[in-house]
């Protein structure tokens, strides 16, 4: 007999498994990379792991990043801008 | 295999011990905290390798046990009544979630008001939540069907949770014989633990998250044809038991016939009481009346082929210990659907530990016979000729 029919509730960890979430965003954070010193508070905060660690500065990955802003208020180093989509 | 004289929760909390459970949530509550406390004393003795876990309610008690199962081990646990209603969010959890748990349901009343006695309803209130449902109709089978249920649940084309319902008192506290098999017979019979997926630190999922409504939908229809596909599994278990384990048992069905070949009348029933109309059907049978018993086992799946198979023919009478309010007995309906040319009566009666015994069936049956069609409550007073009683709660 075929078990083609039982199917189960989970899923694997993966890259943006809930689909392409950045364009859900209003505003979104621009890095000024002069002013970054490098201390990775945006990346612990961030709670979609879209922020990119590059040559000791940080990124964002615009794919899935929701645009709350939680890097803008928690950078020490005043880096971070939100700027609107439109 | 071994002759013992024991009640129904001592047979289930023996079937737990013999099935080699690794983790049980428990949480008391009348009529089956006996099992947990068999459970808790045969630990204390040394004699239970189940690891044991004390929670603060019974939903607490379906999330440890499901937790531990969903960890990758046997796990087990009982309720009743309120209790069973409490938990019923963690039922289906773990049935959507699709992995293999065992519960028994001591059947008791729902309040208000409060009654502690036997009926079915909280049993059968979880009839829609994708737990394989059997029900027992002696101490044995109440062992038996809890030993089978972990060689059920495990087998990959199934992946459910099964409870066992088993009278409050009637069962549960009842001592009879019992032939209790041994762990090298259970041991024989039952495979090591099989599950659709393990939680582990090392392999990481995410369970039962959220996904689109299409693929929720393909899910639910997975979980149906898994309960269908059970049908030829639940078989095969108790063929495989009566051959290894105790060979007494009618399991090569789903339910059970009784003096049905050559019946104009069937009666349609579940549970303890079962044996009882039993016996009303060999007593009208020597007045004339071809009378049979239907013996229904397995709420979930239903047997739609065996009920059609055995009943098409003959008028039929359910008896129901339990109701769905505003439609009637929960198995009338479903009997109903399946012999949709049928006259069926169906008869509720022993709600909350109303006594029905061999002598209230005559009454029933009879009257039945009289006029086979229809929905009637049955109150014992007819049977014993005995005055109503202004009931005090009344007006």
């Amino acid at each position: 007999m075929s078990l083609n029919y039982q199917l189960f509730p989970i899923s694997k960890p993966g890259k943006g498994a809930g689909g392409k979430t950045g364009n859900w965003r209003i505003v979104k954070p621009l890095v000024h990379e002069d002013k970054c010193v490098g201390c990775k508070a945006c990346y612990i905060w961030c709670p979609e792991g879209t922020i990119i660690i590059k040559d000791g500065k940080v990124a964002v990955d615009y794919e899935y990043c929701k645009g709350c802003g939680i890097c803008f208020n928690v950078c020490p180093a005043k880096a971070i801008e939100m700027v609107s989509e439109s | 295999m071994m002759e013992k004289v024991i009640s129904g929760n001592d047979a289930v909390a023996l079937a737990v011990k013999l099935s080699r459970v690794k983790v049980t949530g428990i949480y008391p509550i009348t009529p089956q905290t006996y099992i947990i406390e068999s459970l808790s004393e045969m630990k204390d003795r040394g004699e239970l390798e189940t690891e044991i876990i004390r929670v603060e309610s019974e939903h607490s008690a379906m999330a440890a046990t499901f937790g531990a199962a969903a960890a990758g081990v046997r796990a087990y646990t009982a309720t009743a009544s309120q209790g069973l209603l409490y938990m019923h969010e963690m039922v289906w959890w773990v049935a959507g979630s699709r992995i293999p748990v065992v519960m028994t349901v001591g059947t008791r009343a729902v309040g208000p008001p409060w009654n502690i006695w036997n009926e079915h309803t909280d049993f059968m209130s979880e009839r829609d939540s994708g737990w394989i449902m059997a029900f027992a109709s002696t101490p044995q089978e109440a062992m038996d069907l809890t030993i089978t249920a972990f060689r059920i649940t495990e087998d990959e084309r199934v992946f459910l949770p099964m409870m066992i319902g088993m009278d409050g008192f009637i069962l549960s506290h009842t001592k009879t014989r019992v032939y209790v098999p041994s762990q090298e017979e259970v041991d024989s019979y039952l495979p090591p633990r099989r599950q659709p997926y393990v939680l582990d630190p090392e392999d990481s999922i995410a369970m039962g998250n959220m996904f689109s409504p299409e693929d929720y939908m393909k899910l639910r229809e997975s979980i149906h044809r898994a309960q269908i596909a059970s049908k030829e599994v639940i078989v095969e278990a108790g063929k495989e038991y009566m051959k290894r384990v105790v060979p007494i048992g009618s399991y090569s069905t789903l339910n059970e016939s009784y003096k049905l070949e050559d019946a104009d009348y069937a009666v349609v029933i579940m549970g303890a009481w079962s044996l009882d109309a039993m016996q009303a059907v060999d007593e009208l049978r020597k007045e004339g009346l071809k009378v049979g018993v239907y013996r229904v086992r397995f709420v979930r799946p239903w047997a739609e082929e065996e009920v059609v198979k055995a009943l098409s023919d003959k008028s039929v009478l359910v008896l129901d210990r339990s109701v769905s309010f505003g439609r009637g007995g929960q198995l009338y309906t479903e009997v109903k659907a399946s012999l949709p040319d049928t006259d069926i009566k169906g008869v509720i009666t022993g709600l909350g530990g109303v006594s029905i015994g061999k002598n209230e069936m005559k009454v029933i049956i009879r009257k039945f016979v009289e006029k086979p069609q229809g929905i009637e409550w049955f109150y014992p007073e007819e049977a014993r000729k005995i005055e109503l009683r202004s009931p005090r709660y009344i007006k």
